[in-house]
């Protein structure tokens, strides 16, 4: 067996108190296809960052051909041959392909002038683009690529810097069925030509198809490893879960009340020709499927008063009310949580008391006096509530983990009082341990009263949770289904637009 | 209460008042200090109010124009004896008012960017001002006096100019609704991350036009200080360039351009050390020419030294909690 | 929609604002500035004396909107472009801008005034001499301050000719006399500055005896900060120009005298000269091309006659 290129070993990381990452022990050899796999919040990404030299663990050690060294930094992985191609992607959309795949290394004419070879730069990036079988030229604009096509140019940067590793994290995940296809080509040439790749993907399929090894990450831990034949989707499920979903369901305490918010043929500019009704009762946790592009975050965006509505009623306990703004919509006591936490749901440097504060302050008039002891208190009530593992109400929510600072995103509405909550994706990034609390005051929540409506894409989420599942289909609710007739496949076909009944 | 930033500022002031001290003695002699002072109130005023837009995320770059174009107003409507001081006054704030209130819906409800918004402010209010007069001086006829209004702008109480106790006033109050009121946790929020400030439902148009509204009527104020310690104002030239003096205040008080940032003790402290670095190149006979270099070279060291003390304050924050994590078992 | 009404908008604005243009006909001769400032204000009164006598020509007193010899410049283009026959201009950066002013002075007759570019193609300068009014400052100061003593001077601009060459004048006069001239703070033209550097002379130096303010805004500034600290009358103040605070500090006796130039003249003369210099009569203009305008003592004795003047003449 081959030496290993790039190896973890026994690597542990914690963040602010909690483990990410607890003895992990992970390692590529060259012209191999390695499967990480694991749910979100298992560790994968921080393992894959310290691979790469952006962190640096807090025990163990990393091996780059075989030495053994404390830590690597960026650019002793770039040296070492590691490359990175990102969920976000890091191009330029105002340069060509070819002037993105050689970004600091152009090729330079005219002596002192140095002038941008632009003819060299593009003979260079031709060969790499032909070799990955891209059906564009090295001096399109990157603006006009799929986001499939620009996974190519990040791809063919990765060749033109003599990668040996290419780590992959969710190339797929927004990718049609045949760009995916195409993909996993593109991995199947990489590793002829003897690179070693790193595939990080929630679609067990690909796994399937094209890794040599998969290793299994739960909760920070490694928990398997499998190779050739053993590598079967439900064997990873059973491993990445290591539970039933659907047994954490718990019921409601009492049948659902009366309709709290009811959307009467909503139109929000995002599919302005497809109205949206829907209802959400007191008492009830409403599912929102789909697939991404269905329209459900700009529903939510139309309700909270981010986007005005073109046309349509918003209804709350039977009253229409007019909500053009947050602040509208906060006043009736409905609340977002929204999808991008970081950006829109926390002030990332603000101390946690003053982001659990934040919507409470909001409401107050702004010549008043922020009262201190009353917001420690708050913050103290909403911490200790929600079980916000944080040593300091002081420390910036930067420095909380996914599910702490979900958390606190979440005691910023609980110190007013939520009639309507919407979730949307509510545990993305969440530590297992933090979903199933999360979970927990949901139900706590909607059993006091509050009706919920929670947008997610994570399927076992959508089915272990909700009471009522609403499917989203381009912009408009294509049907409801109850708890008794709830299944991933219900779901799927509504979801992709197919009739049921 | 006061932070790592304020503080190595502080001691600058001190070291380099120190040094101006032992070289010329009369640096520290109550006439000096008192000058000293009447200038620190002067351009403190507009740099606390340039504070409130810097921290809001914006910027106020017609800062010097506003001062040429109140003065010239209000010295014109007292001196021809229009109308009396006082009502003088409450003109020149609603005339800083009103810029404020322009600019701040320019930039929130049409979407300009500050800087563009005031630079386009900096250049038709120095154009009014000296249409205003027809490029004539604006001042006081010879002899001319209005006890009350010069007691109230020029006087000394005690020996210390009332443009510092005018100024020490409205920093206490600024400080209060910057750090304790809500509107102050409300502008801190938005200049942060606006987004997410809407998203907990805090008006965010109303923040920002409100932080306009503060910077321009407090900068009227000033101009009136500044008209009266002048006594006399050139519209095409005066007030040139004082908006940069207030965003250097702002940023070696600790304030950040990027917005979300910044405390009035650091404004302040930053103005003083201004004031200090003019007086000291005329204390110690510093050729004049010179004044702006070694104005421009003190922040730019004080704004390094405060790089590196974050940095190495942040680097050993970050190691804390990393002690206290190490799995115990 | 937006546009066109926005366009409309500044069309109407621009045809309120603008002056007429060049009348049918009529030579036009302007008279270039090199700033705003009250002191201009004098020499366009002595423009307009001049229009009443020069019905043929039109006259025209232009600013450039900043100090700035870049901006100027344009200006004198533009009056080129737009036809005048001569200009007379006072230059913001005569020493670096010979070539500039040569490129004017190839297209029409250029005179200069104020501040003269010797190494041009001007036909003549018209003015004052500064190293005259400079020695004339030092005659007040020897009048003043016949035991000696030290003096600080204030300007706007150190490096300016201007400024030093009143101010080698004045040390030229006193060369050889116990007055001595220490030192010279300049401010940028910044009236606060201007004021700041006062206070701060006379703290680092209580016992100074004399102060002089090379500037027009200068005198005020002085007389202001003596008047604050208690000094006024205990300072010998030397001044320059005619700020209406300089004349009513002569008139009180507390500035010894100011040394005053006549713009009024230069305005009047000077465009009486260019006329005829376009109508071929060369006379007026000297073997050495400089027509020097003398600078005045005002101190108390010709104070009022010289203000009553002033305000005749500013008021036209």
């Amino acid at each position: 067996m081959n030496a290993s290129i790039l190896s973890a070993n026994g690597v542990t990381k914690a963040f602010a108190g909690v483990l990410a990452l607890d003895r992990v022990d992970f390692a590529v050899r060259p012209g191999e296809v390695v499967g990480l796999v694991g749910e979100n919040g298992a560790g994968k990404s921080t393992l894959m960052k310290i691979l790469g030299g952006i962190l640096a663990p807090d025990a163990g050690s990393v091996g780059l051909d075989g030495v053994d060294l404390p830590r690597l930094t960026v650019a002793s992985a770039m040296a070492g041959g590691i490359a990175f191609v990102h969920q976000e992607l890091n191009l330029f959309d105002n340069l060509t392909v070819a002037a993105n795949v050689m970004i600091g290394r152009e090729p330079v004419r005219g002596g002192p002038l140095r002038l941008v070879d632009d003819a060299a730069l593009e003979r260079r990036t031709a060969p790499l683009l032909a070799q990955l079988g891209a059906d564009f030229a090295p001096r399109t604009p990157l603006s006009r690529l799929s986001l499939a096509q620009m996974q190519l140019v990040e791809i063919a940067k990765a060749l033109s810097l003599q990668a040996r590793v290419v780590i992959m994290d969710e190339p797929t995940s927004s990718l049609t069925a045949s760009e995916t296809d195409r993909l996993l080509d593109v991995i199947g040439h990489l590793k002829a030509r003897g690179v070693a790749v790193v595939l990080i993907t929630h679609r067990l399929g690909e796994i399937e198809r094209c890794a040599d090894r998969v290793v299994i990450l739960r909760d920070g831990r490694r928990v398997a490893e499998l190779a050739g034949d053993a590598i079967r989707a439900d064997t990873m499920i059973a491993h990445m879960i290591g539970r039933d979903l659907k047994t954490l369901y718990r019921a409601p305490a009492a049948p659902p009340g009366p309709a709290i918010l009811e959307l009467r043929a909503l139109r929000t500019p995002y599919r302005p020709e497809r109205p949206v009704h829907l209802t959400v009762h007191r008492g009830e946790i409403l599912g929102l499927a789909g697939l991404v592009g269905a329209g459900r975050t700009e529903l939510a965006r139309a309700i909270f008063g981010i986007d005005r509505p073109l046309a349509g009623e918003i209804v709350i306990d039977g009253r229409p009310v007019a909500i053009a703004s947050p602040d509208q919509a906060i006043a009736q006591g409905l609340y977002l949580i929204p999808e991008d936490r970081k950006r829109l749901g926390l002030m990332l440097d603000f101390p946690i008391r003053q982001n659990v504060s934040m919507a409470m302050l909001a409401g107050r008039s702004a010549a008043t006096l922020v009262d201190l002891e009353e917001e420690e208190a708050v913050a103290a009530r909403e911490r200790d509530r929600l079980g916000i593992r944080a040593a300091s109400l002081s420390l910036p929510a930067g420095a909380l983990s996914g599910g702490n600072q979900q958390k606190v995103v979440l005691a910023k509405w609980l110190a007013l009082s939520p009639r309507i909550l919407v979730f949307d994706e509510p545990t993305r990034g969440v530590d297992v341990g933090a979903k199933s609390e999360i979970y927990r005051i949901m139900r706590e929540l909607s059993d006091a009263g509050v009706g919920i409506l929670m947008i997610s894409s994570d399927m076992e989420e959508i089915i272990g949770v909700s009471d009522r599942v609403a499917v989203m289909h381009e912009g408009a609710i294509a049907g409801l289904i109850e708890r008794d007739g709830l299944s991933e496949e219900a779901i799927l076909s509504l979801a992709v637009g197919r009739r049921t009944r | 209460m006061i932070s790592r930033k304020d503080l190595g500022l502080l001691i600058l002031i001190l070291v380099v008042g120190a040094i101006v001290a032992i070289i010329n003695p009369r640096f520290l002699s109550p006439i000096n200090l008192a000058n000293t002072a009447n200038l620190i109130g002067l351009f403190g005023l507009f740099a606390v109010a340039q504070a409130f837009v810097i921290i809001s995320g914006g910027i106020e770059l017609s800062v010097g124009s506003i001062i040429a174009l109140v003065g010239v107003v209000f010295v014109d409507l007292v001196a021809n004896e229009t109308l009396s001081p006082g009502l003088a006054a409450v003109v020149a704030l609603a005339i800083g008012a009103l810029i404020g209130l322009v600019h701040g819906l320019l930039v929130t409800r049409v979407g300009i960017q500050p800087f563009v918004v005031t630079l386009c402010g900096l250049l038709i209010y120095r154009g009014i001002a000296r249409y205003y007069t027809e490029d004539a001086t604006a001042g006081f006829p010879f002899g001319a006096s209005f006890p009350t209004l010069e007691w109230l702008t020029a006087g000394r109480f005690y020996g210390v100019p009332h443009s510092l106790i005018a100024f020490v006033l409205v920093t206490i109050v600024m400080s209060v609704v910057l750090h304790r009121s809500v509107f102050g946790r409300h502008l801190f929020a938005v200049g942060k991350n606006e987004e997410a400030a809407r998203y907990s439902g805090i008006r965010t148009t109303r923040v920002i036009v409100a932080a306009y509204v503060i910077c321009c009527t407090l900068t009227a104020l000033a101009a009136i200080f500044i008209a009266m310690y002048t006594r006399s104002i050139s519209p095409s030239s005066h007030g040139n360039f004082y908006e940069l003096y207030a965003i250097a205040a702002a940023v070696l008080g600790g304030c950040s351009l990027r917005g979300g940032e910044g405390s009035m003790l650091g404004v302040v402290l930053g103005t003083i050390l201004l004031q200090v670095l003019q007086n000291l190149v005329n204390l110690l006979g510093i050729p004049s020419s010179l004044n702006f270099a070694v104005m421009g070279s003190v922040i730019l060291l004080g704004v390094i030294a405060d790089r590196q003390f974050t940095s190495v304050g942040s680097r050993r924050a970050a190691k804390v909690p990393a002690a206290t994590t190490t799995p115990a078992a | 929609m937006k546009t066109t009404l926005a366009t409309v908008a500044l069309a109407g604005a621009l045809a309120l604002t603008a002056t007429p243009g060049m009348a049918q006909g009529k030579k036009t001769l302007a008279f270039v500035v090199n700033g705003a400032s009250d002191f201009w204000k004098l020499a366009e009164a002595g423009v307009k004396k001049a229009q009443a006598e020069l019905p043929n020509y039109t006259l025209q007193f232009k600013y450039p909107e900043q100090a700035a010899a870049a901006v100027q410049q344009r200006l004198m283009d533009d009056l080129v472009v737009a036809g005048v026959s001569a200009i007379m201009v006072s230059a913001v950066d005569p020493k670096t801008s010979t070539a500039a002013l040569n490129r004017v002075g190839g297209q029409v007759p250029l005179f200069t005034t104020d501040s003269d570019a010797p190494d041009s193609n001007r036909i003549a300068y018209i003015g004052s001499s500064n190293m005259d009014a400079g020695k004339q400052a030092g005659e007040i100061a020897k009048k003043a301050l016949p035991n000696g003593g030290k003096c600080i001077g204030f300007v706007g601009l150190p490096g300016a000719d201007n400024a030093r060459e009143r101010i080698e004048g004045m040390k030229a006069a006193i060369a050889g006399t116990k007055i001595e001239l220490v030192d010279v703070r300049g401010d940028d033209i910044d009236q606060t500055r201007a004021k700041r550097n006062v206070a701060d002379a006379l703290a680092a130096n209580p016992n100074i005896d004399c102060m002089v303010g090379f500037y027009s805004y200068n005198p005020p500034r002085i007389y202001e900060v003596l008047k604050e600290s208690g000094k006024l009358g205990k300072v010998t103040v030397i001044a320059f120009d005619e700020d209406p605070i300089t004349l009513g500090g002569v008139k009180e006796g507390t500035i010894a005298g100011t040394v005053v130039q006549q713009p009024y003249e230069w305005g009047y003369q000077g465009m009486k000269l260019m006329a005829k210099v376009l109508e071929g009569d060369k006379s007026g203009i000297p073997a050495n091309k400089l027509v020097i305008v003398p600078t005045k003592i005002i101190d108390k004795s010709n104070v009022d006659a010289f203000e009553t003047e002033l305000k005749a003449r500013i008021r036209g």
